[in-house]
This record gives C-alpha cells, sequence and structure tokens, in this order.
C-alpha cells in the first residue's frame, strides 16, 4: 500500500476579472498521486494544467476545495509556512528554465539550500554533488548565458532536487528544447525517479513523452478528462 | 538567510549596475559630505581658537575677583565707602591654606613688579632691567636653559633669577657662556646691591625687538628679569599687599569644571564668616567656551540644511530601488518558488538599499574631509601671506568631527533603511505567480 502525496478534492480557481466577468479556471479537481509516481499531464493550451501545476507546488491557493499534501491542509497555511513547504518538499523545473541571470550556475544550485539555512560550507559540496547528478560539475562557474537550453535545464534540474523534494514539478520542461535534447532530460527525469524515488509530476505536450509514464491525466478546459489511473507497476 | 549572503549579493547587483549604482549615491554622497565639510570647518575653528588660546598661555587659569555686597541702606548713609577694608581682602596665607588642600590641583600665579634695577656687565657696562616678582612662572613658552622660579624658590627666600638670553649678551658679552649658575650683583631701586644665582634662561620675547627703534644697541634695552617674589619681599622687607584678585592656574590632568566648583567651595568657606562679599571664579576657557557654542549652533543649522540634501539622495534610492525590483520581478518569483520567504526577500532588498547609502557616505566623508583639509590648508596659506607676524600665534589644525562622521555613518544606514524599506517591502508582498509570469 502507498501513502497518498497528494490528495485534491474539489478544487476550483476563479480569476475576478471584474465582477460580470469572473472566469473560472479550474472546475472541481480530483487527483490523488501516490508516492514514487510518475505522471504526465496532458491537455490544450489555456486548459489550466500550469494552474492546478502551481496549486500543487504550494505557489498558489485554490478558491474553493482542499489540498492535502503529505497529510497537511495547505490551503489553510499561511505565506511563511508555503515557502517552507516550497522549499523543501517541491522541486519546481519550468519551461524557460528560469534560472537567476548574472549568478553562475552553482550559486543557482546552490539557492535553495541558501534558504534552508544550509552553512556555506555544506550547501557548496551539497551544489556540486548536484551537478555532478546531472553531469554539468564542469560548468559550475558559468552564467546561465553561457549554456546551451538542455545545459540550462539540467541545473534547473539539479536546484529543483537540492533538497531532496519529495515531489518534483516539470512545466513543460522539454518545451523550449529541440527533440534530441529534450530526450536526455526526459532521461535524467526517468533516473531521478528510480534512484532517488522522487514522485513527477510533469506536463507535456509530447504525446510519447507522456506515455512513459506511469499515469497519464487529461485537463480540458479546468476538468479532468481522462485519467489512465495508478498503473500496476506505479511502485517499481 | 544569512546576513553574509545578503551583502554578497547585493554588491553583486551594484556590481551589475556600476554606473547607475554610482548616480543613485550622488544625493547621498553630497548630502553626507556636504554635511561633514561643515562640520569639520566647525570643530576646526574651535580648535585653532584653542590652540591659539592655549598657545597665547590663557587656557588653564582661572580668575578669582572679589566683590563686595552693598545693601542699599549702606549705600545711602553718611560715611559710606566704596573701598574694601584690607583685612578683607585676599592673603597669602589663603593661598597656603589653598596648596594646603587641594595640592597639585592649582598653581597661584602671584606677580609683582618691583621696577627698574642696573647691572654691570662683565665689561663694567651699565644696562638695566624689569624686575618682577613671582610665585611659579605664567608662562614657560620661551623657556630655553635651566630652570624656572619655584615655589620651593619663595619658600626657601633663594637669590635665583631667572633671566633672557638678551640679558645673557648684556651681561657677558658673549653668548657662549653658559650663564646657568652664575651669579650676578643687582642694584635694585632702593639702592641696595643684591647678588642672585641664575637659575634659567629664557627666549626674548619677539615683541621686545618691536620696542626699539632698528638699530638700536643691545645695552641700550631693558629685558626682563623674574626673581622669586618672597625672596625680594624679604630683602625689601615688604610684606604682600592684600589682593582684591587672583589668577590660578590649574592642573590640566584634572576635569576643569570638578576644580572650578573646588576653587568655588574654598573661597565660599574662606568668606563665610564675612558675610557681604561674594568670591566669582571664572575661567578664561569660558569667553573659549562661548565661542564654541556659537560656532556649534552654526554648524548644527548649516549641518541641517544640508541634511535635507540627504531626504532627496534618499527619494533617488528608492526610486532606483522600485526600478530595479520591476526590472527583477521575475527573479523575484523564482526566489519565491524555491521557498524565499517574504522577509529573506525584504531583508535583500533593504541591504541593497544599505549598502548603496553606507558607500555613498563612506564617499561623502572622504571627500568632505578632503574638502576641509584643502579649505584648512587654503586658510593656513593665506594667514601666513597677509599676516606673516602673526602666522605664529594662529595655529591653524583642520580636524574632521569624529560624532559628525559617526552621525554620518549612522544617518546612511538610516536613510538605506527608510527609504529601501518600501520597495523592499513591495518585493517581498508580490504574488510569486504573477513575479514568475512578468516580462
Ligand atoms: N492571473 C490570471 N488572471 C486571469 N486569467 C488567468 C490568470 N492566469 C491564468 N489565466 C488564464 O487561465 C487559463 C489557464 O492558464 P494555464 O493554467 O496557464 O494554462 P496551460 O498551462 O494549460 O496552458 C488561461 O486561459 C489563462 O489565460
Ligand atoms: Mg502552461
Amino acid at each position: 500500500m502507498s501513502k497518498n502525496i497528494i490528495s485534491m478534492r474539489h478544487i476550483i480557481k476563479r480569476y475576478f476579472i471584474g465582477k460580470p466577468n469572473e472566469l473560472q479556471i479550474l472546475n472541481g479537481i480530483d487527483l490523488d498521486v501516490q508516492e514514487n509516481e510518475f505522471l504526465a499531464i496532458v491537455g490544450q493550451s489555456g486548459s489550466g494544467k500550469s494552474t492546478l501545476m502551481n496549486m500543487i507546488g504550494a505557489l498558489d491557493r485554490p478558491t474553493e476545495g482542499t489540498y492535502f499534501l503529505n497529510g497537511r491542509d495547505i490551503s489553510r497555511m499561511n505565506d511563511v509556512q508555503l515557502s517552507t513547504i516550497r522549499n523543501r518538499e517541491i522541486g519546481f523545473v519550468f519551461q524557460n528554465f528560469h534560472l537567476i541571470p548574472r549568478m553562475s550556475a552553482l550559486k543557482n544550485v546552490e539557492m535553495p539550500l541558501l534558504y534552508a539555512g544550509m552553512p556555506r560550507r555544506e550547501r557548496l559540496r551539497r551544489a556540486n554533488e548536484l551537478l555532478e547528478i546531472v553531469d554539468m560539475a564542469d560548468r559550475g562557474s558559468h552564467q546561465p548565458n553561457e549554456l546551451s537550453g538542455g545545459q540550462k535545464q539540467r541545473v534547473a534540474i539539479a536546484r529543483a532536487m537540492a533538497n531532496h523534494p519529495s515531489l518534483l514539478l516539470a512545466d513543460e520542461p522539454t518545451g523550449a528544447l529541440d527533440t534530441k535534447t529534450g530526450r536526455m532530460i526526459m532521461d535524467l527525469f526517468h533516473q531521478l525517479h528510480q534512484q532517488e524515488g522522487t514522485t513527477i509530476i510533469l506536463i507535456t505536450h509530447s504525446p510519447e513523452l507522456a506515455q512513459e509514464c506511469d499515469r497519464i491525466v487529461t485537463i480540458s478546459d479546468g476538468s479532468i478528462i481522462s485519467d489512465t489511473g495508478v498503473t500496476a507497476d506505479a511502485v517499481h | 538567510m544569512q546576513f553574509t549572503e545578503n551583502l554578497r549579493l547585493a554588491f553583486a547587483s551594484l556590481a551589475a549596475n556600476k554606473m547607475r549604482s554610482l548616480l543613485t549615491m550622488l544625493g547621498i554622497i553630497i548630502g553626507i559630505s556636504s554635511v561633514i565639510l561643515i562640520t569639520t570647518i566647525g570643530t576646526s575653528i574651535q580648535k585653532t581658537l584653542s590652540n591659539t588660546f592655549n598657545q597665547i598661555g590663557a587656557s588653564n587659569f582661572f580668575d578669582v575677583y572679589l566683590y563686595q555686597d552693598y545693601d542699599y541702606e549702606d549705600m545711602m548713609s553718611d560715611d559710606f565707602s566704596d573701598e574694601m577694608p584690607e583685612e578683607d581682602m585676599f592673603t597669602r596665607e589663603m593661598l597656603d591654606r589653598l596648596t594646603e588642600t587641594y595640592g597639585d590641583h592649582f598653581t597661584p600665579m602671584l606677580q609683582q613688579d618691583f621696577g627698574n634695577a642696573t647691572l654691570r656687565s662683565v665689561t663694567n657696562e651699565e644696562f638695566s632691567v624689569m624686575v618682577t616678582g613671582e610665585l611659579s612662572p605664567v608662562q614657560d613658552t620661551l623657556h630655553l636653559r635651566g630652570r624656572t622660579i619655584t615655589q620651593r624658590d619663595n619658600q626657601e627666600k633663594i637669590h635665583a633669577i631667572y633671566v633672557s638670553d638678551l640679558f645673557v649678551r648684556q651681561y657677558f658679552q658673549d653668548e657662549t657662556v653658559d650663564p646657568i649658575g652664575q651669579t650676578v650683583d643687582m642694584t635694585l631701586s632702593n639702592g641696595s646691591t643684591i647678588d642672585f644665582i641664575i637659575v634659567g634662561v629664557c627666549e626674548t620675547p619677539e615683541l621686545m625687538d618691536k620696542l626699539y627703534a632698528p638699530g638700536t644697541s643691545d645695552m641700550e634695552k631693558t629685558s626682563n628679569v623674574t626673581v622669586p617674589l618672597d625672596t625680594m619681599l624679604d630683602i625689601l622687607h615688604q610684606t604682600q599687599e592684600p589682593m582684591m584678585y587672583l589668577t590660578i592656574r590649574w592642573n590640566t590632568e584634572y576635569d576643569p569644571d570638578m576644580l572650578q566648583d573646588e576653587l568655588q567651595e574654598f573661597f565660599e568657606a574662606e568668606y563665610a564668616e564675612k558675610p557681604g562679599y561674594q568670591v566669582i571664579v571664572q575661567n578664561e576657557q569660558i569667553y573659549l567656551g562661548m565661542i564654541n557654542s556659537v560656532i556649534n549652533v552654526i554648524t548644527i543649522a548649516i549641518s541641517i540644511i544640508a541634511a535635507i540634501s540627504l531626504i532627496v539622495g534618499g527619494v533617488g534610492v528608492m526610486n532606483i530601488m522600485l526600478v530595479s525590483i520591476t526590472e527583477r520581478t521575475k527573479e523575484i518569483g523564482i526566489r519565491k518558488a524555491l521557498g524565499a520567504q517574504n522577509s529573506a526577500i525584504r531583508m535583500q532588498f533593504v541591504v541593497e538599499a544599505i549598502l548603496i547609502c553606507l558607500i555613498g557616505g563612506i564617499i561623502g566623508i572622504i571627500l568632505g574631509i578632503a574638502g576641509g583639509m584643502i579649505l584648512g590648508f587654503t586658510a593656513k596659506s593665506l594667514v601666513t601671506t597677509i599676516y606673516p607676524d602673526y602666522a605664529q600665534m594662529i595655529a591653524i589644525t583642520v580636524q574632521p568631527s569624529v560624532p559628525a562622521i559617526l552621525v554620518a555613518v549612522g544617518f546612511s544606514i538610516l536613510t538605506g533603511v527608510f527609504f529601501g524599506y518600501y520597495p523592499a517591502n513591495k518585493a517581498a508582498k508580490m504574488d510569486p505567480i504573477d513575479a514568475l509570469r512578468y516580462d
């Protein structure tokens, strides 16, 4: 029996752009994700995938509904608690890498460790170790603008893995990369999934990449229209 | 998050925009440097005055005056006289008691003129001197050799004499002679000739030359000599006349305010049984104090005006911080996604604002001091060219005000906190998703 890492009930997200044209982006999402799952979220542009992902990653709060992450009610947490959750339990990987400019790869990877209050020496050791894992050890001193897209994404993945998060969230991580580089990034996710046992949620437009995952959730207009469910071999 | 990390970050961020950082600092630099310049000028004037006072030798003396209070009725009575009875005046015994009570705190400066005296040089030429009796030297800035007249000379009635180098030339007709320990015979105004031993030599005051037409020979000049007051009184069978006014030197190792109180108390006790008298102890430095407080007021007033430019500078810092935060919205979003707490973001930008202001402040302090130095040296060279005669006397000193520097550093930091807080707080409160979406 695996335990639920994510448990969402009737999540609704609305934007209020003036009373008459209130915009409902998520229409009551119910979603359970178990530990060590590798889940793909697919759907058309504007269907609400990123909005859902931000909710899962504690960057955003639902307008209605309940969300338990690792057994704790996220919708009732204050800003300080949410930032601690993002720091310790979540790793984000974005389509546009989102490395901080004019800051070396190593410094970028150090960032979550810094906010976790890790002492400098230990931080450096861990950051180098992470760069090693994503095969970027020799590029630690490089600035983001000196790296290729694939290299940037690998640094970003190293950064996301810094504090051993239980949940890795990747919003179209290969969207800005060519197929070959995208393939390498995808391999890296598989490696982390197997070696570190991290639960991964991946938003992708590529049916082939989605097919590689344990489970596929399809979203359309803010609702889940299909879910392949937990496959028998989800827990390796 | 550690403070040092914030500092590193802030430095990196300033280094990334060097020109902009410098322009932002400009307001702070101008504000701080003008405050420092003004206070440097203020303290330099004060220091120059007090050094000049010291040089003239007027700094560590108390003037003690005796006043008689008159009743209205006394004044109206027929036999009213405003002359003070001699038995009520200050006496030598009082001064002895003062020295007994307070030891080295005070040295009474009694001086009495004993008129002219004549001597014959080794070549038997006559020349005259002015004889002054003293308890201890009033001023020893011109001292050259040997020792000055001491209180012990007075107590033991030693026939000591303290002369000038002019006297040495007059008496020995030879400047290379060592006069210390030599005995000279001096014919006093009452006609008696007394032997004195030379104990010390001082330089002839420059003023001496100005008293005589150029070309006057040394033998025609009258120099000053000092002898122990009590020795002289003893020789002339006189006693010290009672006094209504005393000059008392105080030991600069002690706090002058404390000494002034001691002196006041001492004389009040002396006159406790003689009502109707009032003793007033004044320190010549009081005048210096008055001038100083006027300069202080002016300095503070102008500094406040200059400090207004600091507000302008602070607004400049705030403006640039707002621009910087807007530019770095995405970075703020990323940091939040990575787990930065609002307080960490706020601290990051406040530290950056403080750093801008602090660097600006330090540059301002350096410029202000440099400006003060330049002004000081200009003033010095002006004085030496315009008033060469007084150049020696006016001791121009350039001294930056240390409290002003400390206040300037503190004020820079405060400006940073005050004008950096609002932008930093704005950054801290950004919604992470909006910040990440921003481009
Ligand atoms: N702050 C916002 N205000 C209003 N509408 C928004 C806001 N953020 C997102 N949306 C809208 O929500 C919808 C879903 O967006 P998103 O979750 O980014 O879609 P996806 O990632 O599936 O392409 C879009 O139509 C988008 O325009
Ligand atoms: Mg999206």
